[in-house]
């Protein structure tokens, strides 16, 4: 049946809880079809939509190639996963959960460094001193290169690190990280801070919808049936336009 | 692009095979780097637009490794792997694959795998006489192939340097500017901040630690420096160290209590990068323009003379080139005379050959010294389109 709407939703972790919370509130019933562990799922109000529950990254993939319709999943990854984003995804809702900011941080000891401009020229003492340049330890290699050529840094190297990041720099494998954060306070106990002008994005769970699905009028009367019901229901947030 | 015909593919290869006969005859080397280089150095010394270029991969070793955006760090390498000094002359000439994403799509104007035929020239001692040496081999090739019009643009990051020097400023301000050059906002931004007492004196950075340090005594701030840090409770970490924080603490103190530049020294920078005028006249245009702000640049622009007397005396036509003084500026890797060869079928954004000069690269890729460097490179697909008509 492929003109059912497909929908992409966290398999696993918090996000995943806190959207079924959601759809819950907006009184959709998700549930697991078939084995119990299995990957899909269907919404008891709404007949025309088939759920994937896929890894958040895996999320901002399936929306990248239209292989779903719909998704809920972090800004930070479909903008990080998609090049040309505006082209291949609107987003439509954001979610008011999955709070995370990605940002640039270095260690607290340099205290010469308070904002990307000193990075910047930092960078240019650290290459004459050391041959190399300064390394950033990130998983978001795409934000990371936008917001430092927008900002005019460039004497660095992105070192892909896909865990455990803020302790890069204490283990030596980079100098300064992009990372999320929420409170801080992560960051702060391993010696770092961010900077002034640091934050690259601030992220939270989206409901998204992919372009290049193939969207059949049967999935765009879902699409509709879903917004309807996120933003009616108890606790559901404004139109984007209303947010930050 | 999918694949393309051997018709096209056999065009390409004699087209090649002409033009390096022309540069092996001139007494370059033919050579053939490997496509596969090792990632990191290469990612190291290659600027950051075209790093998040490079197809990087790992290999079943674990080592990461690149497929080459271009030829010229490749022949750098192939250079020191056989004088690891560096500084010996030599002359190479190369015809190869190269391979850059695109990130607007893999496309007959923007293919990501293509093929660069161009040449190098190492340790020459008369930089500008090989610097008109490298341009008139590349427009001969380019003429030979059958080019009949073109366009020439000259720059020349030299000439800017060395009026840096010959203003009075601070070294390190000339190093800011200099760096900031290739970026116009920034370049900009900081020539504000340098004419503004109150910008010198902002205090971009804690005030309590800048106090402390005085720039005149460079010798004492590193011990303020690890008391204040042992103070505030702060452990060194990383691989920065301390007297890497203490230069740049200390230039803000010396920035605090330094006399703000000069507007007419800012003036006159200004104007020489606004400047862009026929490459015959540039002389005394720059020169009329630098005695208003009683600035000698004598013997760069003689230099600059000589090398467009020894491109005519090779048969370049440099009445109708262009000098700009902003040009090269995005192109973050030279360091002297830069150029490139339009067409009118083509135009400026696609350039049919470009080079310059890079003093600095051997020296980031190993040498042990800077080795004068300069070279140049014909984009092959590009000059069998315009042969062949195919242009829109």
């Amino acid at each position: 049946m492929s003109e059912k709407l497909i929908f992409a939703l966290p398999s696993k972790g918090r996000l995943m809880q806190q959207c079924a919370e959601a759809l819950a509130r907006a009184g959709l019933s998700v549930t697991k079809s078939g084995a119990a562990r299995g990957y899909r799922g269907e919404i008891a109000e709404l007949p025309d939509v088939e759920v994937n529950f896929v890894s958040s990254s895996e999320i901002a993939r399936f929306l990248q190639h239209g292989t779903a319709h719909l998704g809920i999943t972090g800004e930070d990854l479909v903008r990080e996963t998609i090049a040309d984003c505006a082209q291949r995804v609107s987003f439509l809702k954001p979610c008011g959960f999955g709070h995370a900011d990605v940002v640039v941080a270095v260690p607290i000891c340099w205290i010469d460094v308070s904002n990307m401009a000193d990075l910047e020229e930092t960078s240019q003492v650290y290459w004459r001193v050391h041959g190399r340049p300064i390394r950033v330890a990130s998983k978001y290699m795409n934000l990371t290169r936008r917001f430092f050529a927008q900002r005019g840094v460039t004497g660095y190297r992105i070192v892909p690190s896909l865990g455990a990041t803020e302790g890069a720099p204490a283990a030596d494998l980079s100098e300064i990280i992009v990372d999320i954060t929420t409170t801080g306070a992560t960051l702060k106990a391993n010696g770092l801070k961010v900077l002034e002008d640091g934050v690259i994005l601030r992220s939270q769970a989206n409901l998204i919808a992919s372009k290049l699905a193939p969207w059949s009028r049967r999935a765009r009367r879902a699409k509709a049936a879903i917004l309807e019901r996120l933003s009616a229901g108890p606790g559901a947030e404004g139109p984007p336009q209303s947010k930050r | 692009m999918i694949a393309e015909s051997t018709q096209r593919f056999e065009a390409l290869e004699a087209q090649a095979q002409r033009l390096m006969a022309i540069f092996t005859r001139a007494g370059y080397e033919h050579v053939a780097p490997s496509i596969i280089q090792p990632a990191n150095m290469f990612l190291d010394v290659v600027g950051e637009s075209l790093r998040a270029r490079t197809y990087v991969f790992t290999d079943p070793n674990g080592d990461e490794l690149c497929l080459r955006p271009d030829l010229t760090v490749p022949t750098c390498r192939l250079h020191l792997a056989r004088h690891p000094q560096g500084a010996v002359p030599a002359r190479y000439c190369y015809n190869g694959s190269a391979f850059r994403y695109q990130p607007g799509g893999d496309t007959s104007a923007h293919p990501r795998e293509f093929r660069q035929a161009g040449v190098e020239c190492f340790a020459a001692s008369d930089r500008e006489e090989a610097d008109a040496a490298v341009l008139a081999l590349i427009v001969e090739a380019v003429r030979a192939a059958g080019i009949a019009t073109f366009h020439l643009r000259f720059g020349d990051l030299g000439l800017f340097r060395a009026l840096l020097g010959a203003l009075a400023l601070p070294e390190r301000w000339r190093r800011r500017l200099l760096h900031q050059f290739w970026r116009p906002e920034a370049f900009r931004a900081e020539l504000n901040r340098l004419t503004s007492a109150e910008a010198l004196r902002a205090p971009a950075l804690k005030a309590e630690v800048i106090d402390r340090l005085d720039p005149s005594q460079p010798s004492t701030a590193l011990n303020a420096l690890e008391e204040y840090l042992e103070q505030a409770g702060l452990a060194l970490m990383g691989t920065r160290t301390l007297p890497e924080i203490a230069e740049r603490l200390l230039a803000a103190a010396a920035d605090a209590r330094e006399t703000p530049l000069a507007a007419e020294t800012a003036n006159a920078i200004e104007s020489y990068v606004a400047v862009k005028t026929p490459a015959r006249a540039a002389v005394r245009a720059l020169h009329q323009l630098l005695r208003q702000y009683r600035i000698d640049l004598a013997e760069p622009l003689q230099a600059f003379q000589r090398r467009l007397d020894d491109l005519d005396a090779a048969g370049v036509i440099t009445d109708e080139a262009e000098f700009s003084a902003e040009f090269g500026r995005n192109l973050e890797y030279y360091t002297g005379f830069v150029f490139e060869i339009v067409v009118p079928e083509l135009g400026p954004k696609s350039p049919l050959a470009g080079g310059g000069r890079y003093d600095s690269l051997l020296g980031e890729v190993g040498a042990p010294v800077d080795v004068p460097a300069v070279g140049s490179c014909i984009h092959t697909e590009r000059l069998l389109a315009v042969l062949q008509g195919e242009t829109a």
